[in-house]
């Protein structure tokens, strides 16, 4: 049985050998395919408007972006939808989310010590590839927050089993974004006031390219 | 031929010199007895120095210590210590070590629920009072509160953590997120600082309230709500003499001073009853110490008055007209037509005193000799057709019935039931309420021992339970022939199960219980091998023989009373109960005693008794198929157990495609047939078509998932190998309508709209389309995450 065993794992060992150093033809044939990708490449989308932009943490296989918008708006919270290819994955952060909050929306009340107080955020990868995350402020007492700052991150991911080819172009859009506007009126308004204010606002957010690299 | 061992409960053997050891079994004298007894403190004595010297051993510090909590000598001389274990002298709650100390050898203790790794840096910052006060306002009472409330500094590990409840809405039918019962709060540290504070209402404004809070003792959050009180759900009953269900009967009663008799037993009891402590002896000759019937006295109309009285001032001694209550004799519970009831319940409550005092040497209820009551004759909307034992109180309440409806709940069972309540109250503490798989095994421990009570008080007396000839069966009188439950084969009230499956926490108790009643019942009676018969199990083929009814009595008395212990946190289940009884059984009769069970051993006997019931395995039977719903998130505060809560639950979207996620183990065909609902859509007495139960609806694909239907509430799903149908499990998900933002689709833009709704009055709020609740609150927020996590989780 062991010398059985033996004479299997020769004939294997051969067999990889005598592939390993093929004829000419296969190398020809190899030379036109180009390499297998090891990572990923972003380039970061022109502009200050709405835009996606790559974060100083991100690595050859995982690529942090941060949400930045336009100078001189304030807003309450951001969510977006963004679909990648399926051959890339969205990644998490510590939490266990797909979305890391940036310190700048206020997730809690105001003064709140509650450790258990639950945070406006939340994502998910839903079916065809599409991240939807959002990071709201729930206490609409608090003021609206400067917006030209990184808001929160999103993370993708380089997939080795996907057997990309450099150079690959890895389409990102963003079919839906939506910010909590700084006016939603107050508490104290009247109702036709607050129905006419309490509505997210559109917005289009610039994301750049993804290459596998 | 020996089987494996079965795996031991988790348990320290301290060895400790005592002198010969003697076998667990061995009869034992009444001055014997009495003697180990009296040896009783000093046993408890050694038992705590002896697990304080092992506490490096258990892996706690210094810190931490063991103090005695409750005690007790049982039938072989053995003091069964259940101590406390503490943090800088605050008991820490859930975690208790039994130790028995026996006659000689070696003091033993079971440590398994003796929680390690317990340590806390700061102090609490809430004074007991405001914790106190904390409490009493979310207990928000109408009423006067029965007893002040008790409050307690803990040590609260945050593994016990409540989370959702669930209600009925009253005004459309539906289940309803229960936010003043349901606890969001999240602990950073796995340890807090916290208040048990211990509240008790009774009065007609507020009915009857037992909760018990632990307040966080900084932040002031509650962190967990108990439902102290021990009910039982019912049904009707028949009988005639005297009693009306037990005929003509002799009755313990008292001459007092003035000559007239009392439903009075003064020879049973040794402590007042902590109820009628309120009640001022007026040189009758009564007194708050000894068992006894009492009648609440209600208006011509059936109203409670508030006024309890003793059946008193009989002059003939003579008692009763054996008919059933009725309509007209509300008001006048005092007269013969009442005092049926209190013959019946007294009876019944003498009875079952002398069980536990002569087969298992316990003294009362509590083991202590507490005194125990009957309360007959109560009514109200709650009262009326359920009877229920008050800890409190030490006293069984129950109500009187309706003409067309239901018989008085004073049937020797049902009595017999709610004073069992008494024992494991005060022993193993099993949380009641569904959520568990221990409510299940509460309320069957209550309903097996009011049988064996039911053979004691046939065989009339002695130290031992004869092989009466028992219909197995809960309030039949009660339910004019239709019996509230049976034990041999639970399913025939349509409801309970027979046998265990992961899900089966969902059920009320009193329908869970089938597992364990079928069990007990197999265990004593046999099993048949004949499909069809009444006691054929499906799970165990071959059948088996029954072990009676004493040996299965002593077993599991013994395994619920100094093996198990909960102490009102929910962690024991039906496994963990076989586990237990089989040591029992190896403890008490030996592994090769002989003459019993399927293969000669009453160890395996047990096993194949459980095992009939889908609880573990039979003798030697290789692994069966299981299916198991997978935690369904990760430990966030959800899936934590809370009093009216479930395990295995989750939030989902409506009208979405989700994909439950099952595993099947021990078979290599792993798949499954999905149903929409379960067998536990019966929970809380309610079945198909009412509401408030879990529903079932939406699609079942071809590929496994499911879509969801469009209604909120709770759902139940179903998981059936489709190698092994006789294995499946239900899990529940709460529908919630996520697209608070109504463009048709669910994404995390939705919480959007949550977030701005914030602090808004009712009427103007977008998101109120989630629970179809007026505001927004942490609730919403916690939810929607919660959803978004188990629907679209980043893999």
């Amino acid at each position: 049985m062991r010398i059985r065993d033996l004479s299997f794992l020769v004939s294997g060992l051969a067999l990889v050998l005598s592939l390993a150093c093929g004829g000419g033809s296969s190398n020809s044939a190899a030379s036109t395919q180009p390499p297998p990708a090891a990572g990923l490449a972003y380039t970061n989308p022109t502009g200050s408007s709405w835009r996606l932009v790559k974060d100083g943490s991100s690595t050859a296989t995982r690529v942090v972006l941060n949400l930045m918008g336009p100078a001189g708006l304030k807003t309450r919270g951001v969510g977006f939808n963004i679909q990648a290819p399926t051959t890339v994955k969205f990644g998490a952060f510590a939490s266990g989310l797909p979305i890391n909050d940036a310190g700048v929306y206020q997730l809690t009340m105001t003064g709140s010590t509650d450790p258990s107080e639950p945070l406006a955020i939340t994502g998910g990868v839903k079916k065809g590839n599409l991240l939807s995350v959002g990071i709201y402020q729930k206490d609409r007492t608090q003021t609206a927050q400067d917006s030209s700052v990184t808001l929160c991150q999103i993370a993708i991911v380089f997939d080795p089993t996907a057997k990309l080819a450099v150079g690959s172009n890895l389409a990102l859009t963003i079919p839906k974004a939506k910010v909590i506007p700084e006016d939603i009126g107050s508490a104290s308004d009247d109702t036709f006031t607050l129905d006419k204010k309490m509505h997210m606002a559109d917005i289009t957010i610039a994301v750049g390219t993804l290459t596998a690299n | 031929m020996h089987g494996m061992f079965p795996r031991p409960l988790t348990a320290l053997v301290f060895a400790l010199a005592l002198g010969p050891v003697l076998s667990a079994a061995q009869p034992m004298t009444p001055s014997a007895l009495a003697y180990h007894r009296a040896q009783q403190p000093k046993r408890v004595a050694l038992a705590q120095a002896d697990l304080l010297a092992h506490r490096t051993e258990l892996g706690l510090s210094a810190r931490e210590a063991f103090v005695p909590a409750h005690s007790f000598t049982n039938a072989q001389g053995e003091a069964i210590v259940h101590l406390d274990h503490t943090f800088d002298g605050y008991r820490v709650l859930g975690s208790q070590a039994i130790a028995k100390v026996p006659l000689g050898g070696t003091i033993q203790a079971i440590t398994g629920k003796v929680l390690k790794g317990v340590q806390v840096d700061n102090e609490p910052t809430l004074a007991p009072e405001t914790a106190k006060a904390i409490a009493v306002r979310h207990l928000d009472v109408k009423g006067a509160m029965k007893d002040a409330p008790r409050v307690e500094r803990v040590l609260f590990p945050a593994q016990f953590l409540g989370g959702i409840a669930t209600a009925v809405d009253p005004a459309t039918g539906k289940s309803i997120l229960d936010r003043k019962h349901s606890v969001h709060a999240k602990l950073a540290s796995p340890y807090v600082w916290a208040y048990e504070v211990k509240t008790h209402v009774q009065n007609s404004q507020d009915g009857l309230k037992a909760l018990t809070y632990y307040i966080d003792g900084r932040t002031g959050n509650i962190l967990r709500i108990n439902d102290a009180i021990d009910r039982q759900s019912a049904t009707p009953t028949t009988g005639s003499g005297q009693g009306y269900y037990n005929g003509n009967v002799a009755i313990p009663t008292s001459q007092m001073v003035d000559g007239t008799y009392a439903l009075y037993d003064p020879t049973r009891g040794s402590l007042p009853n902590p109820y009628l402590q309120y009640f001022t002896p007026d040189g009758s000759g009564w007194g708050p110490t000894g068992l006894q019937a009492w009648y609440e006295l209600n208006d011509a109309q059936g109203n409670n008055t508030g006024q309890s009285f003793l059946f008193q001032g009989n002059a003939a001694n003579n008692w009763g007209d054996g008919l059933p209550f009725s309509i007209g004799s509300f008001g006048q519970e005092g007269g013969l037509n009442g005092q049926t009831m209190g013959v019946d319940a007294l009876y019944a409550l003498t009875w079952t005193w002398d069980f536990y005092n002569n087969v298992f040497y316990r003294n009362g209820m509590d083991g202590l000799g507490t005194t125990a009551i009957a309360q007959v004759g109560m009514t109200g909307s709650w009262y009326k057709h359920n009877a229920y034992w008050d800890p409190y109180y030490q006293g069984a309440f129950l109500g009187t019935g309706t003409p067309d409806g239901f018989g008085s709940f004073t049937e020797f069972d049902v009595v017999a039931h709610e004073m069992t309540h008494g024992v494991t109250g005060t022993t193993v503490q099993f949380v009641n309420a569904a959520g568990y798989e221990e409510a299940g095994l509460n309320e069957a421990t209550s309903d097996f021992f009011a049988q064996m009570t039911k053979a004691y008080a046939a065989g009339g007396g002695g130290s031992a339970i004869p092989e009466a000839d028992l219909p197995w069966q809960i309030g039949a009188g009660v339910g004019h022939g239709t019996p509230i439950r049976y034990l041999d084969k639970p399913s025939q009230d349509q409801r309970s199960v027979d046998g265990w499956y992961d899900g089966v926490h969902f059920m009320d108790g009193h329908y869970s219980a089938g597992v364990l009643n079928r069990a007990l019942y197999l265990l004593a009676h046999g099993a048949s091998a004949t499909p069809g018969d009444i006691n054929y199990s499906p799970y165990l083929p071959n059948g088996m023989v029954g072990i009676g009814n004493d040996k299965t009595a002593r077993i599991w008395f013994k395994a619920v009373t100094e093996m198990l212990y909960s102490g009102g946190m929910g962690t024991v289940t039906f496994q963990e109960a076989r586990d237990a009884a089989i040591q029992v059984a190896l403890q008490l009769y030996g592994d090769s005693a002989g003459g019993y069970g399927f293969d000669s051993l009453t160890s395996h006997a047990v096993e194949n008794a459980f095992g009939a019931a889908n609880v573990g395995l039979n003798y030697a039977e290789p692994p069966r198929t299981q299916v198991r719903f997978a935690d369904w998130r990760n430990n966030d505060y959800i899936q934590r157990t809370h009093f009216t809560a479930y395990a295995n639950r989750q939030f989902l979207p409506i009208g979405e495609k989700v994909v439950p996620r099952i595993t099947v183990l021990n078979n290599p065909n792993t798949a499954v047939t999905w149903t929409l609902g379960g067998p536990s859509i019966y929970n809380n007495g309610l079945h198909d078509g009412e509401s408030g139960y879990a529903l079932k609806g939406g699609v079942i694909n071809a590929d496994g998932s499911w879509t969801t239907p469009y209604e909120l509430g709770w759902y139940a799903l179903t998981a059936t190998s489709q190698a092994d149908p006789k294995q499946f499990a239900e899990g529940r998900a709460f529908l919630i309508n996520m697209d608070t933002d109504q463009d048709g689709e669910i994404d995390a833009l939705d919480l959007g709209p949550i977030s701005f709704s914030w602090l808004l009055r009712p009427g103007v709020n977008p998101a109120h389309s989630m629970f179809e609740a007026p505001e927004v609150d942490d609730g919403d927020i916690a939810a929607f995450a919660d959803a978004m996590k188990s629907t679209w989780w980043v893999k």
